[in-house]
């Protein structure tokens, strides 16, 4: 039985036309995985918002700087430090034809907030204790306390459909969306491909492209053979050596943004050698940023002084980062009585396994030994997020909050009782804490401010560089990427 | 009959049993190596959220007590949901199936096309030109590990000649060099098998008596030879059912075929539990019941078998 199916299922996909790219109005897109789930509120990985944030609009948005402007939402003004009201858009049509109201905001909020819907999303909105549709065409929200991140928070909330998703439910709904953006889901064959085809309805304007077709391509070899052949138009997620390499590829483009992804090395202060800060100091002048930079990113990374990046809120400049200096290092560990300590270095294969060794050598030029422990993914957030004694001496690290602001890196990092942190400092809890109970922006630069200092003198981790999102494209596709990987096919066109 | 289906019923209890003894220790080494919790929340959740997901999963409960209601729904036929993907993990796999058994037939058919007449070529000709350029042949189809002959392939007949598409599934031809990527190491396996059980079926007296009657070479291998030389063929058939489904792992990802083996390394990273585990169900009975069928035909292609039950 399953073997006649699968003959008549290998007949239909012979029939079947090819995904041929390169028609005018079409775009094909190779991503690295598929959508996870079609819901915007279940998931947020990547490859899943990739495609369904081309279906539905987000209450705010971010324009090409990187500043929070309007969608949905017109406007927004706070009546006090925990209520904020937003005037919402009248002329929104969802897919289906019915209009967009403050209810289905509401509803979206309450639903990615309702513990029981289990949305993996929840720790980015639970700061949200209430909503409510405050006018005809108002929505106001409420937060537990004066919360400075929420809007960069609701920049990823996707507005769905409530009639609908109430009518059908939550699994047909993750099967069959409707949004309100500028593609609706014509077909998803999962695991295979999605296609989206235009909505010339869309309160924007219509969209260039008729149809988009975002294909699964799990191995990085075959996407830039795909790209190379014509097959797709469009991939992300190359690596550096990837982009060297296609630069002289004829009829390709490379094109890299640098994103709010901060790459560093955690050092553990609370066990083990590192808990000397000594040591720790003397690992910040073993590390060579510009060598990694050069010799492992191919250049695709700007230097930070500090855990965070420039495309963040609460990045500050004038906080340099320990120099280079193998000397000042080696003395530094001779007199913490630490030479030819061992340093547990904990990392999964999700981490580039050459940073790892280049890190090692660095640090056995000035006098420590390193071993390497590499764990599956699972096995390493167990163990990093466990106790101070489990998660190693050292690991690197690429992080991305997705929100823009320090709050999202160096609180969940360094806080004291943070799962990620292994550091414990009253004051920089004291600045960290104020900093996220203000939405004066100058006050909390401030407490920022002395959040980096502190971290600089303690070096519970240290910052390495802005990682770059590269992509590869055909070359008369016209499209700027942008700081939070946002990936908007409304935002691209052919070059003529 | 009454033999047969006896033991039959005995075989088809091993099978279960066998499945259900891989499926235990999946589920519990998944398990004991960390949940998905972790993976599921964005970074910079708290421990009070993490917490909270995970007790809202179930997965702060017993492990034991896990696994009984993961069997109880079993029972009923119930593979649960997707963590991950929140949809019915019986039509995720499900959805899956069609493309492996297609990739499987395709590699099958590289394998036996190529690599029985291959065989039978080294048997008849021994010491020629000929064998010794097709074993450097099958050689090759041996050693080369798939995850690099399948990009070569790609380079090859995709980016160079553009005979092939170089990914996907929307098409017969699409399945070409899965298939031969997926089949070399199996046509190998024949190839040797083949070659071996010939030689040996040569030197008996039938093919002996056969050539006395005034039969050629190819007649006598022909008419008497092959069919002695098919049972441990078909053995070696029933086993490389299990490599073709572990190298599809490989073949799937490197060529975007949407597949049981690209579905395995997906929920794999993800820790998705059920899918995982449905797919280990589904590929252990697989290779139970190619045993049981393989067992079987030998009785079809060997009268002693059959009188000997």
């Amino acid at each position: 039985m399953r073997r006649s199916a699968g003959l008549i299922l290998a007949l239909s996909i012979a029939l079947s036309a090819p995904a041929h790219a390169q028609t005018k109005d079409s775009l094909v897109v190779d991503l690295p995985g598929d959508v996870a789930t079609m819901d915007p509120q279940i998931q947020w990985d990547t490859d899943s918002y990739s495609v369904y944030r081309n279906i539905f609009d987000n209450l705010l948005t971010r324009d090409t700087a990187g500043k929070i402007v309007p969608q949905v939402a017109t406007a927004w003004r706070y009546t006090n430090d925990t209520t904020i009201v937003f005037d919402i858009r009248s002329d929104i049509l969802f897919h289906d034809g019915s209009k967009l109201t403050p209810e289905d905001v509401v509803f979206s909020v309450k639903r990615i907030t309702t513990p029981e819907f289990k949305s993996p999303q929840l720790s980015q909105f639970d700061q949200i204790i209430a909503a409510e549709v405050s006018g005809p065409s108002q929505v106001t929200l409420h937060t537990k306390t004066p919360y400075p991140a929420l809007l960069a928070q609701l920049v990823k909330l996707s507005i769905i459909p409530k009639a609908y998703v109430e009518k059908v439910g939550d699994t047909a709904f993750n099967q069959q969306v409707i949004g309100s953006g500028p593609f609706k889901l014509k077909s998803w064959q999962r695991g295979v491909q999605t296609n989206l085809e235009a909505n010339d309805a869309y309160w924007r304007g219509k969209p260039t492209f008729k149809t988009v077709t975002f294909r699964a391509v799990p191995d990085g070899a075959t996407r830039l053979a795909d790209l190379r052949t014509g097959r797709a138009d469009l991939t992300r997620g190359l690596t550096p050596d990837d982009a060297v390499a296609m630069k002289s590829e004829r009829g390709l483009k490379v094109q890299s943004v640098a994103t709010e992804r901060v790459a560093y090395l955690f050092v553990n202060a609370l066990f083990g050698p590192t808990k000397d800060v000594r040591v720790r100091q003397a690992i910040a002048m073993a590390i060579d940023r510009d060598t990694l930079i050069n010799a492992l990113q191919q250049g695709y990374a700007k230097p930070v002084d500090i855990v965070l990046t420039p495309a963040n809120f609460g990045y500050v400049t004038d906080i340099k980062a320990w120099p280079f200096d193998p000397a000042r290092a080696r003395a530094l560990i001779k007199s913490a009585g630490a030479e030819g300590a061992t340093v547990p270095f904990l990392t999964s294969p999700v981490y580039d396994r050459r940073l790892n060794e280049a890190v090692q050598q660095m640090l056995d030029d000035v006098g420590l030994k390193m071993t390497i422990t590499v764990v599956d993914q699972p096995t390493y957030l167990k163990r990093r997020l466990g106790q101070p004694e489990e998660s190693g001496s050292m690991s690197q690290g690429r992080w991305s909050c997705a929100c823009q602001d320090a709050d999202g890196v160096i609180f969940p990092l360094f806080r004291s009782g943070s799962a990620w942190s292994k550091f414990t400092n009253a004051t920089f809890d004291a600045e960290v804490d104020a900093a996220r109970a203000t939405l004066d922006e100058t006050k909390r630069m401030a407490h920022y401010h002395k959040a980096f200092e502190i971290l600089h003198d303690e070096v519970p981790g240290i910052g390495l560089f802005q990682d770059e999102a590269i992509y590869l494209m055909k070359p008369n596709l016209q499209w700027q990427p942008t700081a939070n990987e946002a990936f908007f096919v409304y935002d691209m066109k052919w070059a003529n | 009959m009454g033999q047969l289906s006896s033991h039959l019923a005995s075989r088809l209890g091993q099978a279960l049993l066998a499945s259900f003894g891989v499926l235990t220790i999946v589920f519990f080494i998944m398990r004991l190596s960390g949940d998905p919790t972790l993976l599921l929340v964005p970074e910079g959740a708290t421990v009070e959220q993490i917490n909270q997901l995970r007790h809202q999963l179930g997965f702060d409960r017993p492990l034991g007590l896990q696994f009984l209601s993961y069997l109880g729904d079993l029972a009923r036929f119930d593979l649960g949901q997707s963590l991950v993907q929140r949809a019915p993990v019986l039509g995720i796999v499900a959805e899956r199936i069609p493309y492996t058994v297609a990739l499987a037939a395709g590699a099958l058919v590289v394998a036996l096309g190529i690599g029985i007449p291959a065989g039978i070529a080294m048997a008849l000709w021994r010491g020629s030109l000929l064998e010794r350029a097709l074993s450097g042949f099958v050689l090759a189809g041996q050693s080369l590990p798939t995850f690099w002959s399948g990009i070569l392939l790609i380079l090859l007949f995709g980016v160079t000649l553009g005979w092939l598409p170089t990914s996907g599934a929307d098409s017969l031809s699409a399945l070409v060099m899965p298939s031969i990527a997926l089949g070399a190491v199996t046509m190998s396996s024949f190839a040797r098998m083949t070659r071996i059980a010939v030689l040996d079926e040569l030197q008996s007296s039938y093919v002996t008596a056969a050539r006395a009657r005034g039969q050629s070479r190819l007649q006598a291998v022909r008419r008497h030879v092959l069919r002695n030389a098919a049972i441990p063929v078909v053995t070696i058939a029933a086993l490389e059912v299990g490599n073709l489904l572990a190298g599809a792992v490989i073949v799937e990802s490197v060529f975007a075929w949407p597949g049981i083996g690209q579905l395995a390394i997906q929920s794999i990273q993800s820790r998705d539990f059920l899918v995982v585990q449905a797919v280990v169900l589904f590929v252990s009975l697989v290779y139970v019941l190619t045993n049981l069928a393989a067992d079987l035909a030998y009785a079809a292609i060997d009268p002693r078998i059959r009188a000997a039950r």
